[in-house]
């Protein structure tokens, strides 16, 4: 079997969990007046889960400004990736780490990374993973969209609740010590208050940078 | 506005995150920079939470969303699991609506 074609099937355990987020980004996205094309074009074109369901929740709230420099926030830890990954990639050409970098996600750099330190990783298995990955959330994204408008009056069901709760399973998995979790509470404190003095949707710019930063300060004082 | 060209600049500075540490051929972030973007993702989501759960309309105010979200945070600390985090928390919000909360 081809490296390319195990990467692609390496994907499959992650299989559901990738077509519920995207049923659930289309069906939110719908609910926002995205056509259907229109959320898929967002899916290949920014491909980052966590990034789209914040632009999302941003859309009719922000202007363009706000929305664009809170998805390069979001992506900030891409370049943690991109650094452990790229001594794998050393010796490929330019266009090949060009290719590779542009639908990377966390879960086929998880792949790839796991497939390099076993001795089993290659270009192709990881564009293999990065491609199965992007069709399962290009497409369940899609159909999400599509099937979004069986759902009447998104704003009866309390719909809008969707997205907190979204992000609070996201931030879990970023709560590694009591610092991430110092941080946390306090990018949530500096966000009730900066909603209030700050003009549409900055607080989370200046709530999110002011309190990752304070997060260096918080792991000297108290190391854990 | 037009979505387009939002999503274009989107994905212009998503992948600027993703490629520019492949392209500089590995080498190493200074580790001030390294330790500041372990936080950064904890800091945006946080940041993004706590308005959306306990502001819903611009000032405090206490609704079904608040328990609903907690057990949200309850469910997501147990599982680390983001769709279980959901269901289990609009389960709860509607619960608690239909009691009238």
């Amino acid at each position: 079997m081809s490296a390319f074609r195990r990467g692609l099937l390496a994907t499959l355990p992650l299989a559901p969990g990738v077509i519920a987020f995207g049923l659930l980004y289309g069906v939110m996205a719908r609910q926002l007046g995205f056509a259907p094309w229109e959320a898929v074009a967002m899916s290949v074109v920014v491909h980052a889960g966590s990034a789209q369901f914040v632009a999302l929740e941003m859309w009719n709230t922000a202007s363009a400004g706000p929305i664009i420099l809170t998805t390069l926030v979001v992506n900030l830890r891409h370049l943690l990736l991109g650094a452990s990954i790229a001594p794998y990639l050393r010796g490929l050409p330019a266009r090949w780490k060009a290719w590779l970098a542009l639908w990377m996600s966390d879960e086929s750099y998880a792949l790839a990374i796991a497939a390099y330190e076993a001795g089993q990783g290659s270009a192709g298995f990881f564009l293999g993973a990065n491609l199965g990955i992007g069709l399962l959330w290009w497409i369940s994204g899609g159909a999400g969209a599509w099937l979004g408008a069986a759902v009447p009056d998104p704003a009866a069901y309390g719909l809008d609740l969707v997205f907190p709760l979204a992000f609070i399973g996201l931030l879990i998995s970023f709560l590694k010590d009591r610092a991430h979790v110092a941080v946390a509470v306090l990018a949530g404190i500096l966000a009730l208050v900066g909603i209030q003095v700050l003009p549409g949707k900055w607080y989370v710019i200046v709530a999110g940078l002011a309190a990752s930063a304070a997060g260096l300060l918080l792991e000297k004082a108290a190391p854990s | 506005m037009s979505k387009l060209w939002v999503f274009v600049a989107m994905g212009l500075v998503t992948y600027a995150t993703r490629v520019t540490m492949i392209a500089l051929l590995g080498r190493e972030l200074p580790p001030l920079v390294q330790r500041w973007l372990r936080y950064v993702p904890a800091a945006v989501l946080a940041a993004l939470i706590a308005p959306a759960a306990l502001m819903p309309d611009g000032r405090l105010q206490w609704g079904a969303q608040v328990p609903a979200a907690a057990v949200g945070v309850l469910v997501a600390w147990r599982t680390r699991n983001v769709l279980a985090t959901i269901v289990a928390g609009m389960a709860a919000f509607w619960l608690l609506r239909a009691l009238g909360l």
